[in-house]
């Protein structure tokens, strides 16, 4: 073979060592000694009963920078693959002894790694298709030039080296998940344990170590980490979503057990088939009882302040009201402030206290059917008193169906609360105010809008955060703590809901929040 | 009108049961004070007031405590007990949080924070007054 021909092959060239490694470029030195790496010296093993051939192979194929080692019948072959391996065997399929066929399947299921490549004396291409049906690689007919031995068996390299590629990553895989932190299962169409790794099976506390092929639910005890998997299989091809939930995990005594952030995913081929599902856990124990901690301190210190302030302010209306004597218009007006200032912290404790309740106990809290029509009617009723003394038309739009949700009765109470009356403070006088629940599709939908202030736009995505407010010149005077809407927030989200806010300055604002409906509502 | 009728403030923050007193007082009661459950019982026994306003959440003794201790006594149970509840919002850690009144013997409840009006009205009732 010439240069010539070698330098139109590059890319070949660099997977195949050959002799002349000063023509290489850097970077295919560099490419070439990360082939090298993986793959050294191929091994070749000729098996042929004509003497010229055996040379001509052993010839070229030293060139390109095989071991090679030839015999002259399949006997001796077979007997020099026990003992050594060997990565390609060129076989003739016309020899006397053992036939090649015979050699062929010996090979296969002895050595499944070794590629065969059999050489067929009269290119016959019913025995080149029997040899490739019984597992030969490829076939090369005689008479072959040196050109079609060294395609075909660059072609097997090439094949050799996928495989090993493939399994190099697999196994690269399979030690980064083993390392991993987070758990992490896989399971197939069928629901049985494609891969599980350490950190997995001792987060569901598992006593099990070798599962990969176990049914999902004898190795997963957790019932409800089963219900992800089967929700995420059943998932219709065109919609993907993540299923995320916390599972709590036993222990011998209570205070052992770990609460796992699982999230569930349907896992799927290009064309959308179903593959599987991956799932993967993160132990937020520590996380939660820290959140706990938080919680229980700002409750904590949000009790304390708000008893001495009720009291303050109680001492304060007996002044007001005269139980200690009579005061002058100017005192009044004073001691007015003050109590409104002293009534506003108080209800500044209140919904900080709500707040850390919310955030620290929803997920365990219980939830009951609750039809969102009934509850807003209760919520609208209450509110009609102060509706009415701002002359707003505060009107529940009835839609005569019942809106099944699954829902914490306190805290929805609370949500649609919220939102009436944030609807009536930003409303000017005379305004109208709306209240409406509904399907849609896989949600129910509670609307409250107003034909208020408003909300400009710059401000609507901060309006969710913690004591933010929207002041101007027109809601200066609307006293609020800034917590409302972060109570909101967090209860829809508890829920695992959606909010949505739409508003325009001196028009009004519409919320719209969505929850899932009772059908879909079992997370 | 007869004898001004007697009626114990029992709460372990002085502020509130100063409050209390105060309206008590400008509505023509007499009024004593306590502030932990241990020394309620002993002035309730000293003195026997025709009703007792009595917090939860108290040093020593609670109140659920005090007022079955009250009820169960032939000689006190005649007394009314009207309990001032933290409706909710108690500390997470406490167990007393809620209560609707079906468990425990004391003839009415007022949830904090305390509405004067209310409070008053309950004591109204109760004294006939």
């Amino acid at each position: 073979m010439s240069a010539d021909q070698d330098n139109q092959q590059d890319r070949q060239q660099t997977q195949i060592p050959d002799s002349s490694p000063e023509q290489e470029s850097g970077a295919d030195k560099s490419i070439r000694e990360s082939v090298e790496d993986i793959f050294f010296q191929p091994r070749v093993l000729v098996v042929d009963d004509e003497q010229r051939i055996r040379d001509a192979c052993q010839r070229m194929l030293s060139e390109e920078g095989f071991s090679v080692a030839c015999t002259q019948n399949g006997e001796d072959g077979l007997d020099m693959l026990e003992q050594t391996h060997f990565d390609i065997i060129l076989l003739d399929l016309m020899m006397t002894g053992l036939s090649g066929f015979d050699v062929l399947s010996r090979v296969k299921s002895l050595h499944p790694d070794t590629v065969v490549i059999v050489i067929t004396g009269y290119a016959t291409i019913e025995h080149s298709i029997e040899a490739m049906k019984k597992g030969a690689f490829d076939f090369l007919p005689k008479p072959f030039s040196p050109q079609d031995l060294r395609l075909v068996v660059r072609k097997a390299i090439e094949f050799i080296r996928t495989l090993q590629d493939i399994a190099t990553e697999k196994s690269r895989m399979r030690v980064l998940i083993n390392l991993l932190s987070d758990g992490v299962l896989t399971t197939d169409n069928q629901k049985n344990v494609a891969l599980a790794n350490p950190a997995f099976l001792r987060m569901i506390r598992s006593t099990k170590t070798n599962v990969q092929g176990n049914e999902a639910r004898e190795v997963v005890s957790n019932s409800r980490l089963l219900e992800m998997i089967d929700e995420a299989m059943v998932q219709p091809a065109d919609s993907f979503a993540e299923i995320a939930d916390e599972i709590t995990v036993d222990g011998e005594d209570e205070s052992e057990a770990t609460i796992l952030g699982a999230r569930c995913i349907p896992f799927r081929d290009r064309l959308q088939r179903k593959l599987g599902t991956v799932t993967v856990l993160n132990d937020i124990t520590a996380l939660k009882k820290l959140d706990q901690v938080k919680s229980d301190f700002v409750s904590m210190v949000a009790h304390e302040i708000k008893g001495p302030l009720n009291s303050i302010l109680m001492l304060l209306n007996n002044v007001q009201s005269g139980v200690a004597g009579e005061l002058n218009e100017k005192q009044s007006e004073i001691l007015g402030r003050v109590a409104d200032r002293i009534q506003s912290l108080t209800s500044l404790s209140s919904e900080l206290l709500d707040l850390a309740k919310i955030e620290s106990g929803l997920i365990t809290q219980e939830k009951e059917e609750l039809d969102l029509c009934e509850m807003l009617d209760n919520q609208v009723a209450l509110y009609r008193d102060k509706a009415s003394a701002k002359s707003i038309d505060l009107d529940m739009q009835q839609s005569g169906q019942s809106v099944p949700v699954m829902g914490n009765r306190t805290n929805l109470e609370e949500l649609i609360s919220n939102l009436i009356s944030n609807a009536i403070r930003y409303t000017p006088e005379g305004g109208r105010v709306r209240v409406s629940a509904g399907i849609d599709g896989n949600y129910a939908l509670l609307e409250v809008s107003d034909t208020g202030y408003g909300i400009p736009e710059e401000e609507q995505e901060h309006i969710f955060q913690r004591f933010y407010r929207v002041k101007n010149e027109k809601t200066r005077f609307i006293s609020g703590t800034g917590l409302g809407l972060a109570i909101v927030k967090s209860i829809v989200d508890a829920h695992k809901g959606i909010i949505q806010v739409d508003s325009k300055p001196d028009t009004g604002t519409a919320f719209r929040i969505y929850l899932p409906t009772l059908q879909e509502g079992k997370a | 009108m007869s004898e001004k009728k007697l009626v114990m403030v029992v709460d372990d923050d002085p502020d509130l049961v100063e409050a209390v007193s105060m309206k008590l007082e400008s509505k023509d009661f007499r009024v004593a004070k306590a502030y932990d459950g241990q020394e309620a019982m002993e002035k309730i026994q000293a003195e026997k007031p025709a009703l007792v306003i009595l917090d939860v959440m108290m040093p020593r003794k609670n109140g659920w405590v005090v007022c079955d201790e009250i009820k169960k006594d032939e000689g006190l149970k005649d007394i009314s007990v009207v309990m001032l509840t933290a409706v909710g919002d108690a500390v997470p850690s406490t167990s007393y949080t809620h209560h609707d009144g079906k468990t425990t013997l004391a003839d009415d409840y007022v949830p904090k924070p305390i509405d004067m009006g209310k409070l008053m009205e309950i004591v109204d009732d109760h004294l006939g007054s």
